[in-house]
């Protein structure tokens, strides 16, 4: 009766190669989350935003609103 | 603008450098993410391990990589970063110059470009703030300036040290007694912008806040006629 004999050698590289690819790749799905979850809807937004800004109908808007203390609501 | 209850970001910017640098933080936090992530995932793997290894020999290969790895990180990190720290040194020819001067504990607040107009600025008291008005940030003058135009401020102090600061555009510039620091900015949109005293100047250092209130141009000159005559 003999045992097979054990794996001796190489048992770092294993480990390695089974855990690296799982390790980058959740580090990378994490910043690809991040970017495409958050980065660029923010920068969307921002563009979208000013894309239709009207400043004077929001400067009139808060105006009425009486936001402003250097310019009354236009009714005063 | 202002920040909001339990807000963890920065607020909504609401001048062009303050975008930018929202997109810098973005970029970098990514980068953050991504090596903690991968540190963390490492240090679990590395407490849970039944190997060990007496001798570690001749890792000539992993120290390539994470010497270079690291250095390309940073390149990453730094180049959007000068480029910001560049855009903000611009003065773009400005069309109104404002001193910001800080005293224990209010702001002063001169226009000298054409006339001479100074008016202090004093936090409103609790107590005394009506309904809409936000605790500890409201003042009773507020700096007023032109919208979507390059303004200068030139901040110093009389006193102690202070710090002009306005989150949402992006400004923090040290009040220094003695000395004249310079910064510019410009609005993206009409509105009032909240900050505080930011360097800690003796006990009613919270309680000066700074309030900028951007209108077009035509109320502007109004505004100014207006504070010339009352003065």
């Amino acid at each position: 009766m003999s045992l097979q004999k054990p794996m001796m050698r190489g048992l770092l590289a294993k480990r390695l190669r089974f855990h690296l690819p799982i390790a980058f790749g959740i580090a990378i799905t994490v910043a690809l989350s991040y970017k495409f979850g958050v980065t660029e809807p923010r920068k969307k937004a921002y563009a979208n935003f000013y894309k239709q800004y009207d400043a004077v109908k929001e400067f009139n808007a808060m105006r009425e609103a009486g936001v402003f203390e250097s310019v009354r609501p236009s009714g005063k | 603008m202002m920040a909001h209850p339990s807000q963890l970001g920065f607020q909504d910017a609401a001048s062009p450098v303050m975008e930018e640098l929202l997109h810098f933080h973005d970029h970098t936090l990514m980068i953050v993410f991504l090596i903690s992530t991968l540190v963390l995932y490492i240090i679990v793997a590395m407490v849970v391990t039944k190997l060990t290894d007496k001798l570690i020999l001749d890792s000539q290969e992993i120290e390539i990589i994470w010497t270079l790895l690291p250095a390309i990180i940073l390149i990453l990190i730094a180049l959007p970063s000068l480029r910001i720290l560049y855009l903000m040194d611009e003065i773009n020819d400005p069309h109104l110059t404002i001193k910001a001067m800080g005293h224990q504990w209010y702001w002063s607040y001169e226009y000298t470009d054409y006339e001479d107009l100074g008016f202090d600025s004093y936090m409103i008291p609790t107590q005394d703030l009506t309904p809409g008005q936000f605790r500890l940030l409201e003042t009773d003058h507020r700096m007023v300036i032109p919208v979507e135009s390059p303004v200068r401020i030139l901040v110093s102090a009389d006193d102690v040290l202070h710090s002009w600061a306005v989150p949402c555009l992006g400004i923090k510039m040290d009040a220094v007694p003695g000395r004249l620091n310079q910064t510019a900015f410009i609005t993206s949109r009409p509105g009032v912008f909240y900050g505080q005293c930011s360097e800690i100047c003796g006990a009613n250092h919270s309680f000066m806040p700074i309030v900028v209130e951007a209108v077009p141009l035509e109320h502007f000159e109004n505004w100014s006629s207006m504070m010339l005559e009352d003065t």
